[in-house]
């Protein structure tokens, strides 16, 4: 089945809805592998701050569609080149430093996105930014918190996230590379690329870790559908049951 | 001493609870860091066998459900593990024994997750026998880990009714569905069952548990209450027990079942169930590779420290 997405809202309503979801699938992976119990446990918080957010989301896509598709449908019957996600949050758990700093590069940018989606004309999408922006607020605090930590604490742990960063840092244009969809429901971009360098800047520079030159690769983008190798095999497992008992409901 | 004991004694004696500072007798204290620690190693290692469905969950609803629930776990060591520092232990203790085979957790996650229905079965089974042993705990003589019970238990009785709720879907679903749901009982029955421990007459120590009331009611005893509040449960479903000899004596309002296995319950205990190797290796493994993440928060920790006092 292929699930087309037909208005310029609701390609905004996708690209949000993947990227908080495929973020908390990866953090899924995270259960019972955090560095100790208490941090287990908090990165299932966010897991799960992450996944409410998404659902709400589809449901809002799906209602703006309205061709009868569930919030699930969304999630489990489109493929590959039907996700909307931006290639940061499909990378994997390299270790702990890539968890954290593609958390916080993922944070600073959804922060400006959605308290500029706080003026949208659609009063659902207002009203969930709001409400979205608290828990984005204190996952912000989080992470950072972490990306100090790790940057100053060891040399190993600096180490470690200066390498995350590197790897990272490549998919940060892709963040910034806005199209005429981004453009009509996402306010003052200029003002939001500077913001998130501004911050970032600033963290890096205290957490000791250098920052690399924003290059764009040759990856074509995320909005059209193209991904890295990563996606198909998170999408393949998270995906199985539906697939695999088309008839069924669970 | 035999003054503190003689106070000991009355504590018990009157049904209150003893508290992390009263005087303990040390075989007291022996026996609940024992039972503790085993209770706060399941809560944990019994996170992995249903994390494993939990980037399978099918649908957006289920699968938060299951990640929230894995997390009331974690939460659930965390607890247990604070009520073994009352006694003077501390957790990289526990880990450390667990690590080493020295201390145990319970045997029902050494069996591995299967299908998608075995995360209804572990919910349904697993939680609810854990809910008939830790009712009755509640009313155990230390103070800590009775009032840990108590909150523990509405919890647990969430986790029950979800399980519950997955195996109605799976059992009302498709034939495939309905397979899954019949294999997933299937494997876990006798599990579910051993988790209340050896028989009366051959367990060792329920003797000075029982007199120190930190155990109020038996294995046996406690065991046939789940199974006679479980098996019209299976039958609800549309489901077999796995047990032939599974019938309800009229005279005793009971339901009969057929001996357990216990060779496979001591082979499990002592290592050789199914995932005994793979639970402890990845909690071992996790615990390695994320050992400079706990050095540099430690060590972040001193430095900012260092700062703060020096301004
Ligand atoms: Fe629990
Ligand atoms: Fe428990
Ligand atoms: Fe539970």
């Amino acid at each position: 089945m292929v699930i087309s997405i037909d208005t310029n809202f609701a390609r905004l309503l996708v690209r949000l809805a993947d990227t908080e979801l495929i973020l908390a699938q990866r953090l899924c992976e995270m259960c019972s592998r955090g560095p100790f119990l208490e941090e287990d446990i908090a990165l299932s918080n966010l897991a799960l701050d992450l996944l409410g957010r998404a659902e709400e989301l589809y449901k809002l896509l799906a209602e703006t569609e309205g061709k009868e598709l569930a919030a699930d449908d969304y999630v489990y019957r489109r493929n590959e080149r039907e996700f909307f996600c931006y290639k940061l949050v499909e990378q994997p758990n390299t270790d702990f430093a890539w968890v954290i700093a593609r958390q916080y590069l993922h944070d600073v940018y959804a922060k400006s996105v959605f308290t500029r989606l706080l003026q949208s004309d659609n009063s659902k999408l207002a009203g969930l930014s709001e409400k979205v922006l608290k828990e984005i607020r204190y996952s912000l605090e989080r992470s950072k918190d972490w990306m100090l930590r790790l940057g100053i604490g060891t040399e190993e742990s600096n180490h470690r996230l200066q390498f995350a960063i590197d790897r990272l840092f490549r998919f940060v244009p892709e963040l910034f590379a806005f199209d005429t969809v981004d453009l009509q429901y996402i306010a003052d971009t200029e003002g939001l690329i500077e913001e998130w360098k501004m911050e970032v800047s600033d963290t890096l520079r205290t957490a000791n870790i250098q920052e690399p030159e924003l290059k764009s690769t040759h990856l074509r983008d995320s909005r059209e559908g193209f991904h890295t190798e990563y996606l198909g095999h998170l999408l393949s497992e998270m995906q199985f049951l539906p697939r695999a008992y088309p008839d069924a409901t669970w | 001493m035999e003054k503190h004991e003689a106070a000991f004694n009355a504590l018990i004696e009157q049904d209150l609870k003893i508290e992390p500072h009263d005087w303990m007798p040390d075989e007291y204290r022996k026996h609940l860091v024992r039972q503790v620690s085993q209770h706060a190693h399941s809560e944990v290692i019994g996170m992995q066998p249903e994390g494993n469905w939990l980037l399978r969950a099918p649908s957006l609803r289920s699968k938060q459900v299951l990640l929230a629930k894995i997390q009331d776990e974690g939460g659930h060591g965390l607890y247990l593990y604070s009520v073994a520092e009352t006694l003077n232990v501390s957790r990289e203790e526990l880990i450390t024994q667990l690590h080493e085979g020295k201390a145990r957790y319970s045997s029902v996650f050494n069996y591995p997750t299967l299908n998608w229905a075995d995360i209804g079965a572990i919910g349904w089974l697993v939680d609810g026998a854990a809910i008939v042993n830790q009712v009755s705990l509640q009313k155990t003589s230390y103070g800590p880990y009775s009032r840990a019970m108590v909150r523990i238990c509405m919890e647990e009785s969430f986790h029950q009714r979800q399980g519950f709720e997955i195996m109605i879907h799976m059992a009302r679903g498709t034939k495939e569905q309905r397979e899954m749901a019949q294999d997933a009982v299937n494997r876990f029955w006798f599990p579910a069952l051993m988790m209340f421990g050896p028989h009366d007459t051959d367990s060792a120590h329920t003797g000075n548990a029982m007199k120190w009331k930190i155990k109020r009611e038996s294995n046996d005893y406690l065991r046939q209450k789940f199974i006679d509040k479980t098996v019209p449960q299976v039958e609800f479903l549309g489901l077999t027990v796995p047990d032939p000899n599974c019938r309800l004596n009229e005279t005793t309002g009971s339901y009969e079942h057929s001996p357990l296995d216990w060779n496979e319950f001591h082979d499990v205990i002592n290592g050789y169930g199914p995932c005994n190797t793979d639970r402890l290796d990845h909690h071992r493994n996790v615990q390695q590779e994320n050992r400079w993440v706990r050095e540099a928060a430690a060590a972040y920790a001193q430095k900012t420290e260092t700062v703060n006092s020096s301004l």
